[in-house]
């Protein structure tokens, strides 16, 4: 059980001058950075230094092909039309593969976009993960767990290091999914809820006409609330100098001059018409195939270049049973161009090297094709045992393909990467020891990783 | 009485042997057999044991791999965490032969080399003829002395009442509790802080006991009562009240995680969870014993009917039982995975409530930190294991084990008979009627054919006509075909509408008449064929080990508890073992979560943890007295809640002392009141009583019962919790979609056990207080309420009355003054505002709602 989150605290403004002197002057003092205010939220050294500063982790809902997109099998071409050791036709890739930049990245005609980023991805085509099924994949790709209720990946990060403005809300989920665990997926169980993460959206609605709740004034009168603001922290200065020592009320004042900034702030941020032509342009926005995610992906990349840190975007509908002639190449219209944009947007301005994105779903496909209802589908089913993920920027190294599946891509079988293999990447690479990175509860120190979880170094530039 | 833990082991060790070995024992041996078995051991075995296995299974083994410890019999004898490793009737399927020989499927030992055959050999012989083993038989594993150690552990000892210390500042204790921590301070150089002013005191009381403000006349009356048992009979007062139960029965809730929705990925409703919350909140009202109410909720439906009982106690009894049926489930998933995992649940939070220890870790292993091993696990698992958890979910699509309800309320039973009788009757009368609809349908089709037969007949003959070409004989036969074809038709429709016209009518008279449909709940009842299982070794279920005989925590020995009735599943035995008098966590657990609430913190601050990774309690002598005094005097809630409210330690100010604050910064040891947070549901309540709109009267049901058996995500999120002035413990509990308020304040996930809130102040908070709706409409709410009032008809009146509301104490002269910068411009503003003056004030009252002082108990100005 934690131990009490309500004890001394220093103020915000105290923080920021502890602060400067390191953690370790905040130790000496007796003090753990979560007693202190911005409480929760303010900025805590990391275990080792970070390559990553932030995360942007795109979420392809569904399990998307790797087969067609990432994970160039010849073989396939080959045996298409034969049985598979599933005991189903071997289903070749409908698009042609080609290498891509000077690492010679193999990636499919339908990423055109992303394919000129090929040197910025490391891909990983060996991953593996506990479940072939999207209500237990799904959890488990964002928490760690199918089984119990655990924090979300977000709330691990903001826990760890804390968050690196006053201004803005420090965990973002822009279109989260409603399906299979819903805010679970996004959420912070037993850790505090102050690293529960902030939605913008829902999926399935455009993000377009998407709010974050109470972020707009809805004030009695219009105009009127930095009086209000006044008035309360005028009360609250004198509850403060009347009860000596009483850093709840300092931590209340902080708190409100924190969302009075971050109501400021924050709307400016998501607010994309602040953006050029030529920006809106390259992430896609204003053409109907990519609007909707260019908007979320520049949204990202405005909310990490002002602080934020970590945002997930999501993107819904990789879940090619059938019609994976039709569908997949829609799926890959949608976001190919946008993902591209904000490599690029991310690059020139400086961001890349320390922001690690993130790509990928909770599995990948078969080779084979499915039956569905009797009949032979244009399509495959999920695979747990061999997908595609891809990290870039943050201290990856870019134009590497990592790890192989066998020749026919049903399992992976040499540098097997599993998912808790991942996320202990992830975190080191944020500059956090996954099994360091613990909380007590139930008597017992959690982590993200549980009891396994191994840092994939050779991912690292 | 306590039976010694190494004995324990060694019991279940020969116990599971005496199991599978029905056979002549092969320990007994000649005295010559005997003797050539301790010579192979002492030549051939030991000799390995030391050289090749010691450095990891061994007390001088820096960790224990696999927890098998081959340097001592017991060990060797007892196997590890895959199960013995010795199997002396069936030798070529002993654990310890495969590992040494390197087989597939099991982990090669030593790991690095394979012992050359002859040694392998060696070890298969002495397995054969027993594996005599001449070491002490009497020596403890590592294991067993950890265990050994582990159990005089602080929380497994009986609590013992104590003589309240002397203190030297005799005339400060009220009472018992006054003296134990008055001794504490003495003894650290404290000096107790001044005492609460009676406008915080009254404030702190309505708060923490019914969870509402004082209205400005409870202040006045409580301030101005001078008698001596002003402060006894404010309490009782308060204990009194409805509002007591609908308080306190949400710190119940997030023990038990309550909720009513499944949670985890597919998140069912729980329409019937709800008369479980009426449950606690009446349970707690009347103060039912705290013993007895903990064994209603674990087996109710065992317990025996009293003499002339009404229906309506026995009733409550089973819905008290729900307890073990609303947890989170996977209801997508069947088998024996998804009631194993409704057993862990059931374990984990009946032991983490109750005893304030996690037993979970023993599922797969034995306990790391605590004296609970795997086998005391599965002795609980197969007590829930034989008990049928009734959870509902019978029209959701895709639960694949929905189960009945108990039907509640008067004529429960013979209502719900009816409505069964009756749907079948529905069904009876609609299958005629299907049918002939069908039939209609068919026809339908049939007559649209024929007559689009006979109109292209017609057409094509007239087409000829026209161009002249002779008659087609062919073409009208089937014209004439068409015409005959379309008169059957016609006339079968004409006879179907007939015959459908009554049935129709039978139908649509059948469904004005719907039998009005009883109320349901959850409950759990014994399975049909209740049973011991054996332990699932490292917690996977197709890896079965000894036998686990139905039974409690063997490091909580309780004597007056009577064996397992085997014909019951043995939650009814479990209920008396975990509320006996004799078990030394229930009444500590209990006492210490009360304090925990009235405090802000625990005499041990881990309050769901008594074990050894728990916190140490700050004043053991007086957590025991009091749990010894509860026991005594009927396990009763509000006696406690009196005893600790008239204490003077709980009527202390928030005041500091400089000295005091070098010493103990955190108020450990309770030298002043620690300034509290009240939690979001109170805030929320103090909102709606301070802006008039608080609905006090109950709610029959919960709104997630009208939204019937749905995934939580095809529902309207407005729809989970629409807009109701009740109070908080009565809105909608879904898991993952708690109201927006409570998530911003620390409401803890309803899908864990939470005895103690985090708190935190975020910007998020803010926002909320600035932006909301809710916010908003109760601010304008109250500015309505002021303005009708008519004590107070000017503006000082006003703003001193909005601030007592809000406060609970009267407006500074400062405070009015900025209250009317605050007011003023929008009362002269030229712009065109609606209800001016509700708006100005409105604006007040949202300044007021975002302070400190709102939301925390401070001490009151009283200048």
């Amino acid at each position: 059980m934690q131990d009490n989150i309500q004890q001394p605290m220093i103020s915000r403004r105290d923080w920021f001058k502890v602060g400067a002197c390191g953690f370790g002057s905040l130790a000496m003092a007796g003090m753990t950075a979560q007693q202190s205010i911005a409480g929760p939220l303010a900025p805590r050294m990391p275990h080792f230094a970070p390559k990553a500063k932030r995360v942007i982790f795109l979420f392809m809902k569904g399990g998307p092909s790797q087969h067609d997109m990432f994970d160039y099998k010849p073989r396939l071409y080959a045996d298409g039309g034969k049985t598979g050791k599933n005991k189903q036709t071997l289903l070749s890739p409908l698009w042609q593969f080609s290498q891509h930049g000077e690492s010679g990245q193999w990636m499919s005609e339908l990423l055109p976009h992303l394919s000129k980023q090929a040197d910025q991805l490391c891909v990983i085509k060996s991953m593996q993960t506990d479940s072939r099924a999207h209500p237990l994949a799904i959890p488990l790709l964002h928490t760690g767990s199918f089984q119990s209720i655990r924090p979300s990946m977000g709330s691990w990060v903001l826990y760890g290091l804390g968050n690196s403005t006053e201004n803005l809300p420090g965990y973002v989920t822009i279109k989260p999914t409603r399906t299979y665990g819903g805010p679970s997926n996004y959420g912070s169980a037993f850790l505090p809820s102050a690293y529960q993460a902030t939605r913008i959206g829902w999926e399935g609605k455009p993000v377009k006409d998407a709010t974050i709740k109470h972020m707009t004034s809805h004030e009695v009168v219009p105009g009127v609330a930095g009086g209000v603001l006044d008035f309360a922290q005028s009360m609250n200065r004198r509850l403060l100098a009347r009860s000596r020592q009483n850093f709840e009320v300092q931590g209340v004042m902080d708190s409100l001059d924190l969302s009075n900034n971050m109501q400021e702030t924050l709307p400016g941020i998501l607010d994309l018409n602040r953006e050029s032509k030529p920006t809106l342009d390259l992430y896609g926005i204003g053409n109907d195939d990519t609007d909707d995610f260019g908007r979320q992906c520049l949204m990202a990349r405005r909310l990490v270049e002002s602080g934020v840190r970590f945002v997930e975007v999501a993107n819904t509908g990789w879940d090619q049973h059938s019609g994976l002639d039709v569908s997949l190449p829609k799926r890959c219209k949608s976001v190919d161009q946008p993902i591209a944009a904000l490599l690029i947007d991310l690059e020139r301005r400086g961001l890349l090297e320390d922001t690690l994105v993130f790509w990928g779903g909770e599995f990948g496909r078969q080779p084979e094709t499915q039956i569905l209802s009797g009949k032979v589908a244009l399509g495959r089913d999920h695979n747990a045992k061999g997908y595609t993920v891809w990290l870039a920027g943050g201290g990856v190294r870019g134009g590497l393909s990592y790890g192989v599946t066998d020749e026919l891509g049903y399992e992976a079988v040499e540098n097997k990467v599993h998912l808790y293999d991942l996320h202990a990447t992830m975190l080191h690479l944020l500059g956090l020891d996954h099994k360091k990175l613990t909380y007590r509860y139930a008597g017992r120190d959690f982590r993200l990783t549980d009891l396994y979880g191994n840092v994939v170094h050779d991912v690292i530039a | 009485m306590r039976v010694s833990w190494a004995g324990l082991i060694l019991f279940s060790v020969s116990h599971a042997w005496a199991e599978d070995t029905p056979a002549a024992s092969p320990e007994v041996a000649t005295p010559e057999k005997n003797a050539a078995g301790i010579e192979l051991f002492e030549k051939h075995i030991r000799p390995v044991l030391i050289e090749k296995c010691y450095s990891c299974h061994s007390q001088s083994a820096d960790s224990i791999e696999g927890d098998l410890e081959l340097d001592t019999s017991a060990g060797l004898a007892a196997g590890g965490i895959s199960g013995p490793i010795l199997d002396k009737e069936k030798v070529e399927s002993s654990l310890l032969l495969k590992v040494l020989r390197h087989e597939e499927g099991v982990e090669s030992m030593p790991p690095d080399e394979k012992l050359d055959d002859e040694t392998i050999l060696a070890f298969k012989k002495w397995i054969s003829i027993g594996a005599p083993d001449p070491r002490d038989s009497s020596l403890p594993t590592s294991q067993q002395m950890r265990a050994e150690e582990q159990l005089k552990h602080w929380a497994f000892q009986p609590p013992q009442a104590s003589t309240p210390p002397t203190v030297a500042q005799a005339d400060w204790p009220q009472g018992m509790i006054d003296s134990f921590i008055l001794a504490q301070l003495e003894a650290k150089n404290l000096q107790p802080t001044a005492d609460a002013s009676r406008e915080t005191l009254v404030r702190r009381l309505y708060f923490d006991l019914i969870g509402l403000p004082p209205t400005v006349k409870d202040v006045r009356q409580y301030v101005e009562d001078q008698s001596v048992d002003a402060v006894d009979r404010l309490v009782d007062r308060l204990l009194a009240s409805p509002r007591y139960g609908e308080r306190w029965a949400r710190h119940w809730f997030d023990v038990v995680r309550y909720a009513e929705s499944s949670g985890k990925e597919f998140n069912f409703t729980y329409p019937h969870a709800w008369p479980y919350r009426d449950y606690v909140i009446e349970a707690l009202n009347s103060d039912k014993p705290y013993n007895e109410f903990v064994r209603e909720q674990i087996a109710g439906d065992l317990m025996p009917e009293a003499p002339y009982e009404l229906p309506a106690n026995r009733e409550s009894r089973l819905i008290a039982t729900s307890f073990l049926s609303f947890g989170p489930k996977r209801h997508s998933s069947g088998g024996t995975a998804f009631r194993m995992e409704i057993v862990d649940d059931q374990i984990d939070v009946t032991c983490r409530a109750i005893l304030g220890i996690t037993v979970s870790c023993a599922k797969c292993h034995d306990h790391k930190f605590d004296p609970i091993p795997t086998k005391d696990y599965y002795s609980l698992a197969g007590i829930f294991l034989s008990t049928d958890p009734l959870y509902g979910t019978i029209l959701q699509k895709y639960s694949n084990n929905p189960t009945d309800l108990l039907p509640i309320g008067p004529n429960a039973q013979a209502k719900h008979d009816a409505l069964i009788e009756y749907n079948k009757m529905v069904e009876a009368v609609e299958k005629p009627l299907t049918t002939k609809k069908a039939e209609l349908t068919t026809v339908n089709e049939a007559k649209k054919t024929a007559d689009k037969n006979k109109g292209a007949a017609e057409k094509q003959i007239a087409a000829n006509q026209e161009a002249g070409i002779e008659e087609d004989s062919a073409l009208k036969k089937k014209l004439d075909e068409a015409v005959a074809a379309a008169k059957i038709e016609a006339d079968n429709i004409t006879r179907l509408n007939a015959e459908i016209l009554p049935l129709q009518a039978a139908v649509d008279e059948l469904k004005k008449k719907r039998p009005p449909a009883p109320a349901y709940a959850m409950m759990v009842r014994d399975s049909a064929k209740p049973a011991d299982v054996k332990v699932a070794i490292r917690g996977n279920l197709g890896s079965r080990g000894d036998l686990a005989p139905r039974g409690f925590l063997t490091a909580l020995q309780v004597d007056d508890v009577p064996e397992i009735n085997p014909k019951q599943s043995g939650r009814l035995e479990l209920a008396n073992w975990m509320t006996s008098k004799k078990n030394p966590l229930p009444a500590r657990v209990i006492v210490n979560r009360i304090w925990h609430h009235l405090f802000g913190r625990g005499l041990v601050s881990s309050v769901d943890n008594f074990g050894l990774m728990g916190s140490k309690p700050t004043h053991p002598e007086l957590l025991d007295t009091l749990a010894v005094k509860f026991m005594e005097e009927g396990w009763s809630v509000k006696r406690l809640i009196r005893a600790i409210t008239t204490s003077h330690t709980y009527q202390l100010s928030c005041n500091s002392i400089d000295q005091n604050m070098q010493i103990d910064p955190d108020n450990k040891l309770l030298w002043r009141s620690s300034t509290r947070r009240l939690p979001a549901e109170v805030i929320r309540d103090a909102m709606l009583a301070v802006s008039g709109q608080l609905q006090i009267i109950p709610p029959e049901g919960s709104t997630v019962t009208g939204l019937g058996d749905k995934m939580v995500r095809n529902i309207d999120t407005k729809k989970l919790q629409p807009p109701s002035n009740h109070r908080s413990v009565y809105l909608a509990v879904v898991r993952d979609y708690a109201p927006e308020m409570f998530d911003r304040f620390d409401f803890p996930s309803s899908a864990l056990v939470s005895g103690s809130r985090a708190v935190t102040n975020t910007p998020s908070q803010g926002l909320f207080l600035r932006n909301s709706e809710f916010v908003v409409e109760q601010s304008s709410y109250a500015a309505r309420r002021l303005l009708a009032e008519k004590s107070a008809t000017d503006d000082v009146s006003r703003v001193d009355l909005a601030v007592r509301w809000v406060t609970g104490r009267k407006a500074l002269t400062v405070e009015y003054e900025e209250a009317l910068k605050l007011i003023d411009p929008i009362r002269k503003s030229q712009a065109e505002i609606k209800d001016r003056d509700v708006a100005a004030w409105a604006t007040l009252f949202q300044a007021l709602f975002s302070t400190a002082e709102f939301r925390y108990l401070v001490d009151i100005d009283t200048h």
